[in-house]
């Protein structure tokens, strides 16, 4: 862990603090009193809407700045009044890293957008500043890059180098891990401890997965509906009131869920700690010597199709290569030489890094794009002689971002878009079924750019099932979205499965594939690594490894002790834990 | 790697695809390696165009014109422009120049007066030619500081770089779009008299594909706008500090004088040699 500072310093403080937004009905902050010292490691958690955004908008300024609205109380940045001090003079001492930081990217290349707010104070030496702030995220060889040709994780570095030039004291970074897959959230993380250990800055991140709080945070504000804080705890303590974090629909780490879930009542009200690490559990269960073999007691489902009987495979890929061409004008192959089939009843998870070819063999199903060598055969059809017109009435495409499925005024119309264009009579009771099942009839006369993430997901599944597709191919359905909605978008997918007749999504989602998948392809440069089930892609460390892929936290303790096969959920564990000590207790009795 | 060309209907789609004409934009905004014109200083590229892109209006001699065109076309050449630029310039020229043989053939001129309407073709040509050699030259950074130079005001130059970065984000969610419009929506079935149905219905979706890109433009602006005021750009512009120190590195070395010097001699060479050759 990082060495706590000496001296106890404040540098933002908050003083009854209470904000309203301009027009709006309720307060989102209510009575905030919140101190926060120098070079602390601080994490904001609270469920949607309880205001977290909105506090960090106030360390630096924007509010009551730039958002003019009802504000009482006072916030000190480093002694001073935000009040009486300009957003440009505070993000000095301030940086912040939004939420959708693709759009607080304004410049071509990612030197000119490190140099841009140097620049913009008149430093005269905004070179230095920009380069050094690319130095201390060790990132300058990206320095000559064009923007538009970063992948996510590496945007979201940008946006932290460029927050950094100014070389503030404290950095606030809104929900790291929402837009990024868990690899690339873990670099961040890293970077961030650096930049708190070696150059003492403050950080501040609004977050809710608690793995990650648990690992790089020092501290814990949790915040409740109506914009109150309901404590500030070290992260040990704070982690470990599992039924608070229950009530504010955080889910604690899967360590702790399963320690908390073996602990007698007792134990429970004493309010002692429970581990919240990989390494804290460890260090608890391995001295008990846990029996590492276990029995399942599940069906084995390794490969749920007996495919020799299986006649025709809906999808069928023979040596496929495929790609793009370059700005160079050279070929870039993105999928060399695939040979892939996919049968009825299957839900296959497809993982694996950015750029590994999960989207390019998505559209090549789909009949986007053709391939350049091979066959892609698609329910008895090659792609190459039809259209993905013709295609679609088998096969549902959804997109990564649901924006850009949003192509209807609201909401029904874009569920019954598919329908309408076919001419098709009698829709409507369908359609309203469609709307209820995906709970989205409330919702219906919205457009889908004004809802929260999870809604927006909830519509694109329902515009995908409308279609009443053979397959259905799902690019990243769970990214960016908070645990809650992920549980539900789970859910929702076993209810696909009873009208589709194979589901294909391509995700970073590990618990995804632990809980949902029956086939896992596990893609690299292009390639299949690996082609399996979702209990077996975890033993391979190796290739999870190369295709940067972090295994969820309990899959990983469930290895670490040495248990096999491994337990993929916090039940499995539970209950082969439960399991064991029954055995020892029928053992001590005889 | 070797590319097999199978045999399979390639649609209207395919020869018109966003995608192509996405890497052809893309390559002119940001694929230039080290060209002869990305040499100079982009100030005097600037005025430079600007004579090109004026004079030739007022320029009647084709012996003037012919020889502008062919020393633009040799620095249109050596810029290394987009074939798609090139394809969609030449195609305006062939329909341009075959309608002026009708027109000229059916009212009667003939060729004679098809050769005097050309001037105009030839004007157009100078232009075009011009104007693709020095933007594919110049990097966007540059052009948007040259024009800060020059005295724009700092939003619109900052609005051209601006633009360069969001160029190929929107052109890819346009796509996406166009898709989605595609996958869900329904070809006609019976393409028509020339295809006649499917150019309507690709040209209606086209349309309809950039109401949802403004909607989603829209919602993005909010974080980009918050950025701004906390990355000091309004605090920016009302100090002439910054815009001297952003403009430092643009220098006029001799080099440039050169090029100008060359360029006029050039010219009025061809002038003198317009007084002689009269075509």
């Amino acid at each position: 862990m990082a060495k706590i500072s000496t001296e106890e310093q404040p540098i933002i403080q908050l003083n009854n603090v209470t904000f309203r937004y301009p027009g709006a009905q309720s307060n989102s902050l209510e009575q905030v009193s919140l101190t926060i010292n120098r070079g602390d490691f601080v994490a904001i958690a609270g469920s949607n809407g309880s205001g977290k955004s909105t506090l960090c908008k106030c360390f630096n300024g924007l509010i009551p700045t730039y958002y003019s609205g009802d504000m009482e109380g006072t916030v000190m940045i480093d002694g001073h009044l935000t009040s009486d001090r300009s957003v440009a003079e505070l993000s000095k001492h301030v940086a912040y890293v939004f939420q959708d930081f693709e759009n607080q990217l304004v410049r071509p290349t990612v030197y000119d957008e490190v140099c841009f707010a140097p620049l913009n104070f008149g430093f005269e030496d905004y070179k230095e500043r920009g380069m050094l702030a690319l130095q201390m995220l060790e990132i300058e060889h990206l320095q000559k890059e064009w923007i538009w040709q970063l992948s996510g994780g590496q945007k979201h570095m940008a946006a932290l180098a460029a927050a950094l030039a100014l070389n503030p004291d404290v950095i606030v970074v809104d929900e790291p891990v929402a837009q990024l897959d868990p690899a690339h959230a873990r670099i961040i993380y890293e970077k961030l401890k650096l930049l708190n250990e070696k150059y003492g800055k403050t950080i501040i991140v609004i977050e809710h997965h608690t793995e990650f709080i648990a690992d790089y945070c020092r501290k814990i504000v949790l915040m409740e509906t109506g914009g109150r804080i309901r404590w500030v705890k070290p992260v040990s303590e704070g982690l470990s009131s599992i039924t608070t974090l229950n009530e504010m629909n955080i889910l604690p780490p899967q360590v702790t869920q399963a320690f908390y879930a073996l602990c007698s009542e007792q134990d429970k009200k004493l309010g002692a700690l429970y581990p919240i690490t990989i390494e804290e559990a460890v260090a608890h269960w391995a001295p008990l010597g846990i029996s590492t073999s276990r029995t399942l007691t599940e069906p084995k489902h390794d490969l749920p199709i007996d495919r020799l009987t299986t006649p025709e495979p809906l999808v069928r890929l023979e040596g496929v290569t495929s790609g793009y061409q370059g700005i160079d004008r050279k070929q870039k192959p993105v999928l060399r030489g695939i040979d892939l089939d996919i049968y009825e009843g299957e839900r296959i998870a497809l993982i694996g890094n950015n750029g590994a070819g999960k989207s390019t063999l998505l559209r090549l199903i789909s009949g986007i794009r053709r391939p350049w060598e091979g066959k892609v055969t698609v329910c008895g059809t090659d792609t190459r002689q039809t259209t993905p017109e013709q295609l679609s009435d088998q096969v549902a495409f959804l997109f990564q971002n649901p924006e850009e499925m949003f192509i209807a005024d609201n909401i029904r119309q874009d569920v019954s878009y598919f329908l309408d264009a076919r001419k098709q009579e009698g829709i409507d009771s369908f359609v309203d079924e469609v709307l209820e099942r995906f709970k989205l009839t409330n919702l219906q006369e919205r457009d889908g750019r004004l809802l929260s993430g999870g809604q927006q997901r909830r519509a694109t599944l329902a515009i995908g099932m409308a279609m009443r597709p053979t397959i259905i191919l799902l690019d990243e359905p769970t990214a960016s979205l908070d645990i809650a909605s992920r549980r539900e978008m789970t859910l929702l997918f076993d209810q696909l499965h009873d009208h589709i007749k194979a589901v294909v999504v391509a995700t970073h989602d590990m618990q995804l594939v632990a809980d949902w998948a029956t086939r896992v392809i596990v893609m690299n440069e292009g390639h299949i690594l690996l082609d399996t089930d979702s209990r077996t892609v975890f033993q391979h460390t190796d290739i999870l490894e190369k295709a940067a892929l972090i295994a969820p936290q309990i899959v990983q303790l469930s290895g670490r002790l040495g248990i096999v096969p491994t337990c993929l959920s916090v039940d499995e564990f539970v209950a082969h834990m439960q399991d064991t000590s029954r055995k020892e207790l029928s053992y001590g009795i005889s | 790697m070797e590319l097999v060309e199978q045999t399979h209907k390639s649609t209207l789609w395919e020869k018109l695809s966003v995608e192509r004409i996405k890497m052809e934009l893309l390559r002119t905004a940001f694929g230039h390696s080290l060209t002869f014109l990305s040499k100079f200083d982009p100030r005097i590229l600037i005025g430079w165009y600007s004579f090109f892109a004026i004079a030739p209006w007022f320029i009647h001699d084709k012996t003037v014109l012919i020889g502008m065109l062919l020393a633009i076309a040799i620095l249109t050449y050596t810029s290394k422009p987009s074939v798609l630029v090139l394809i969609v310039l030449a195609f305006g020229l062939v329909t341009d120049t075959a309608y002026m043989l009708i027109v000229s053939l059916a009212f009667g001129g003939g060729l004679s007066a098809a050769w005097a309407l050309s001037t105009l073709t030839l004007k157009l040509l100078v232009i075009a030619l011009a104007s693709i050699a020095v933007f594919s030259s110049i990097d966007p950074e540059k052009l948007s500081d040259a024009l800060l130079s020059l005295g724009m005001p700092a939003q619109f130059s900052f609005g051209v770089a601006y633009g360069y970065r969001m160029l190929p984000i929107l052109i890819e969610e346009y796509n996406n779009l166009l898709y989605s419009f595609r996958l869900r929506g329904r070809a006609p079935l019976r393409k028509g008299f020339l295809g006649y149905r499917s150019l309507i219905h690709i040209g209606k979706i086209s349309i309809l594909a950039f109401y949802p890109l403004i909607l989603n433009t829209a919602k993005r602006t909010r974080t980009t706008v918050e950025a701004l005021e906390v990355k000091g750009f309004t605090y920016a512009i009302k100090d002439p500090k910054v815009k001297r120190i952003k403009l430092a590195y643009l220098k006029i070395l001799p080099r440039d004088y050169v090029f100008i010097a060359v360029s006029a001699l050039y010219v009025a060479l061809l002038f003198w040699m317009g007084s002689i050759i009269n075509l």
